[in-house]
């Protein structure tokens, strides 16, 4: 298990990088996570939805009631200009960040 | 399913967050949670899977959540409710009306109609029966009678008010009056006129002081005193062209000389709005027992703070004390206390008065429904503009207001109207009232009447707004967001205006039922075949001054010799009253005997209304005796005293048996008269009564010879002949040649005496009839309008209908259909209905039984021809339908 701290910054980053491919809901977010990490990351609605409120509210993603054919109406969130250039950001400092911990720890990529 | 919105909404509910915010953040995770529920059940059951979720919900966490989405204020009631807002709401809603000038011309004018028609009537019964009398201290007048359960309510007799004037201490004046007419002498032709013997008490009551000189004073009242008398303002105009020296002058009345003391100020119409003069009263109570004396009108005005209830405790005992004193046998009876215009009115009238308010009132009703429904169509209309504004934040309340502004916008619109709609009824019901009105009647647009036409405005915006107005709240924004063309059917509206149909058309059939009634009423009024001759008939009366019975005599036994040589009359009566509305014997006739047979109680005596006439009655009304012979110039008060009596009396009293041969006698105030015999049977001749019109219209009658009457003192003349010969110059002119001091009054044809009869039923007729037509027009438009709407949303339905082979025919029919449903039982309602009301209204029935099947059907077939048509125009419409075009419309 990660430490709160390290799970609220990852999990930020997550998010990110899980809407740059398309627009998604909240539970959606939560089962790709938890999938993703191999049950490492784990949300709920109480951990989940402060998280998207916030980044809302940051302009990185927006959220849109979306009606899909057959679907009931649903809130999806997507990524804006803002997030992007955020996820590029934080991407480009995780791989400094990785880079540095390969060379700290000798741990070589494959 | 387990409803998580409820769980959310009651954790989010204590931020207070704005109505849509919230309602996001409930949806959002309320389908997160189902989700996870979904999953989570299977595996670990539904309980466990649920405490795990709500548990989530505990989490404190969320609370950050919830702050986040605080993205706005949540409007207040104060920001909803405030001046501003309202005047955003009214300019608003005088904008959309705009837009839809149909709808605010067909709404307001139904409402102005119903607005208007109601403040006539409430106006009549604020005029009549709540305004009260015009004195200072209006609310502390009272009238004082005497019930009597048997008989109509009565006056009181002269020794019993003297006792009651004595004793009482309710009230702060006591007065009492008589009415009468008096001849008048001084001015260019001698007058008969209205007079009032009054006490002085009378005139303190009203507390209006004299114009010039003074009012009655007890001394006045004194049987030794001088004869004094108080000139009305329109006899000292008329008579002592406004002369400020007319006090003090003498006037001659009855032929004696009275001395003027005072002349009151214009308006002041009391007891009658006729009345010319007022004379004191001067019986002397010490030679009175008590129930004797002239019969008086009581009124007095109470002490502040005394009640009405104290004032007829006080008289009931003392009315009580009195009845000792009676002789032996007599009748107790108990004296009442009442504000005055209750105790002056028959109970008839008000019920009369406000069963028409209630006519009305479901005119108005009748109204109200067409407009909601007006709205509930435009509502439907509107579906889309409503979701739009409460998704962008309007609240249920708010959207409820927009819609209450918008038909008060109408309403008041509509008062305004219906204001002078009141007015211009006002002045043409005045027109048709009777000429001589009670003094206190005053019908117009009082203040308090403006006071009810807001309070119908504010009523009838309510009646109309508030049912559209609740339904276009309680839609589903999402759905009418998604899709417009299912928004209708999101508005319920259909159930709800076929309901409000069916309610107006009740209530116009019961409307329209007692209209049925009043126009059979007054058709036959119009009808009626009197049985005497009216056409070409002069009447008058001539009254004379002297009070020698020999001269009296004299002076009308040459009149009778005079006119008969007048050349061009064809007939000339002398008599003491006038056929038709002058009978003598009062509505239910006066009591007689019939010779050889016995009368335990009052009430089994018969009943006849008489009059004593003189020969020429048969032939200046064309009346033949059907058996015997008529009163002949032979019955003399010397020869045996003789009796016709119509075929009524007949019939009623001699059953199977013939009357003529038999003696009655009449009794007058408990003596009896002397033995007539019946020498002749005529037809019944009509009896018109301005009282009420439901009586008896051909009631037994007896005819008496008018010479072989006691006292001569005054007689009804009637003349027959053309215009120019039997009229009042002539008349006058043989008059005076006798006597220059003998007025001829009471001028009119038979034609106007009878019309004047009936003027209650014509003027409440004919505005029962305007009731009913406004309230068959407007459920007429209402059912059109509902039926117009249902077809314009069927289009597509009949199109497929008309692709798959229906004809025209088909889809008249099934249009009708639905409309024949709500017009059966909105007329088998207000039939029901109606019976009832008619029964209310039965004292303005001529000579129709309430439950007349003839009205009944003929009311159905008006009301069901007129449904059918507002039905069928929308139907035809139906049928010009092009099925290409109706299936790809949308």
């Amino acid at each position: 298990m990660l430490t709160d701290a390290l799970k609220k910054g990852s999990a930020e980053f997550l998010i990110l990088s899980l809407l740059e491919a398309e627009p998604r809901h909240g539970y959606e977010l939560q089962k790709l996570i938890e999938s993703r990490s191999d049950g490492v990351l784990t949300f709920n609605v109480a951990s989940l939805y402060p998280l998207l409120y916030r980044m809302e509210e940051r302009g990185w993603i927006v959220g849109r009631w979306v009606e899909k054919a057959g679907e009931r109406r649903r809130r999806f969130y997507r990524l804006t200009a803002p997030g992007r250039a955020t996820l590029d950001a934080q991407r480009e400092s995780w791989r400094e960040f990785v880079t540095a911990i390969n060379r700290v720890s000798g741990v070589r990529y494959a | 399913m387990h409803d998580w919105r409820a769980d959310i909404r009651a954790r989010v509910s204590s931020a207070r967050l704005h109505p849509q915010d919230e309602a996001e953040i409930v949806e959002e995770v309320a389908q997160h949670l189902e989700q996870q529920f979904a999953e989570l059940a299977p595996a670990v059951g539904a309980g466990p899977a649920r405490e795990r979720l709500l548990a989530q919900l505990g989490d404190q966490e969320f609370d950050d959540a919830i702050a986040r989405r605080r993205r706005r204020a949540r409007p207040t009631l104060t920001r909803t409710w405030s001046a501003t807002s309202l005047w955003r709401d009214v300019r608003y809603g005088l904008r959309s009306l705009r837009r839809s000038p149909g709808t605010v011309v067909a709404g307001a004018a139904a409402l102005a109609l119903g607005i208007g028609l109601t403040t006539v009537m409430y106006s009549v019964i604020y005029g009549t029966l709540i305004k009260g009398v015009s004195f200072e201290h209006s609310a502390r007048i009272a009238g004082i009678y005497y019930a009597d359960p048997a008989r109509e309510n009565d006056q009181i007799p002269f020794a019993d008010f003297v006792h009651y004037r004595k004793e009482q201490r309710s009230f702060e004046a006591l007065g009492a009056y008589f009415i009468g007419t008096a001849n008048v002498s001084g001015g260019d032709r001698p007058d008969r006129v209205d007079a009032a013997r009054m006490t002085a008490g009378a005139f303190e009551v009203t507390g209006v002081r004299a114009m010039l000189g003074r009012a009655f004073t007890p001394s006045d009242n004194d049987p030794a005193a001088p004869p004094t008398a108080v000139l009305s303002y329109a006899m000292w105009r008329d008579q002592y062209p406004a002369d400020s020296g007319a006090v003090g002058k003498t006037i001659r009345v009855n032929g004696r000389p009275y001395t003027i003391v005072g002349v009151m100020p214009e308006g002041f119409e009391f007891p009658l709005r006729s009345t010319r003069i007022w004379l004191p009263l001067q019986t002397d109570p010490d030679t009175l027992r008590p129930g004797q004396g002239p019969g008086l009108t009581v009124i007095g005005r109470l002490r502040p703070l005394v009640r009405f209830e104290q004032a007829g405790a006080e008289f009931a005992t003392l009315s009580h004390q009195l009845a000792t004193e009676l002789p032996p046998g007599a009748a107790e009876r108990r004296a009442v206390v009442e504000p005055f215009v209750r105790a002056t009115l028959p109970a008839r009238v008000y019920s009369l008065l406000y069963a028409m308010l209630g006519a009305v009132l479901l005119v108005l009703l009748v109204a109200c429904a067409n407009v909601a429904n007006l709205l509930l169509d435009r509502a439907v209309g509107r579906t889309r503009e409503i979701g739009i504004r409460t998704a962008l934040g309007a609240s249920r309340l708010a959207v409820i207001r927009q819609s209450l502004v918008e038909s008060s916008i109408l309403a008041l619109l509509a008062a305004v109207v219906g204001t002078g709609i009141a007015q211009a009824g006002i002045v043409m019901f005045n027109r048709a009232f009777t000429d001589n009105p009670p003094f206190w009647i005053d019908i117009r647009l009082h203040p308090p009447v403006l006071l009810f036409v807001l309070a119908l405005a504010i009523v009838a915006s309510l009646a109309s707004g508030l049912l559209p107005a609740m339904q276009s709240a309680r839609l589903d924004i999402s759905a009418i967001l998604k899709d417009e063309s299912h928004a209708a059917s999101a508005l319920r509206v259909g159930r709800l205006s076929r309901t409000i149909v069916a309610v107006e058309i009740a209530l116009s059939s019961a409307m329209l039922l007692v209209a049925g009634f009043m126009t059979k009423s007054i058709v036959q009024v119009r009808a009626v075949a009197p049985r005497f001759a009216s056409a070409d008939v002069f009447t008058a009366r001539v009254s004379l001054t002297s009070t020698d019975t020999l001269r009296q005599r004299q002076f009308f036994e040459t009149l009778e010799h005079n006119l008969a040589t007048v050349p061009g009359l064809s007939g000339a009566y002398l008599g003491n009253g006038l056929p038709g509305t002058g009978w003598r014997g009062g509505m239910r006739g006066g009591p007689l005997a019939v010779e050889g047979r016995a009368y335990a109680r009052p009430q089994d005596y018969p009943r006849a209304r008489s009059l004593a006439v003189s020969p020429g009655f048969f032939q200046a009304f064309g009346v033949a005796v059907l058996r015997g012979r008529a009163i002949l110039a032979s019955d003399r008060a010397e020869s045996q005293p003789v009796a016709v009596v119509s075929d009524a009396f007949a019939q009623r009293y001699f059953p199977g048996a013939e009357p003529i041969g038999q003696r009655i006698r009449f009794r007058e105030g408990g003596s009896e008269g002397e033995w007539m015999t019946i020498v002749g049977v005529m037809p019944t001749l009509y009896a018109a009564s301005i009282v009420s019109a439901s009586e008896d219209h051909w009631p037994p009658e007896v005819l008496t010879a008018f010479w072989q009457e006691q006292r001569l003192s005054s007689a009804n003349i009637a003349l027959r002949g053309s215009a120019s010969v039997a009229s009042a110059a002539i008349l006058r002119k043989v008059v005076v040649a006798l006597d220059p001091e003998a007025p001829v009054y009471a001028t009119a044809t038979m034609d106007e005496l009878l019309a004047r009869s009936n003027w209650s039923v014509h003027l409440f007729g004919t505005m029962f009839v305007i009731f009913g037509i406004v309230a068959l027009v407007l459920a007429a438009i209402g059912l059109y309008a509902m039926m117009a709407f249902s077809v314009s949303r069927r289009v597509r339905e009949m199109g497929i209908r008309m692709a798959l082979g229906a004809t025209s025919a088909d889809v008249i029919r099934v249009v009708c259909r639905q409309g024949a449903t709500q017009i059966l039982i909105g007329m088998s309602l207000g039939l029901l209905a109606g019976a009832a009301l008619v029964r209310l209204v039965r004292a303005m029935l001529f000579e129709v039984q309430p439950n007349d099947p003839v009205v009944f059907a003929l009311v159905a077939g008006v009301l069901g021809t007129v449904a059918l048509v507002a039905c069928i125009i929308p139907a035809i419409g139906a049928t010009r339908v092009d099925p290409v075009i109706a299936l790809r419309t949308e």
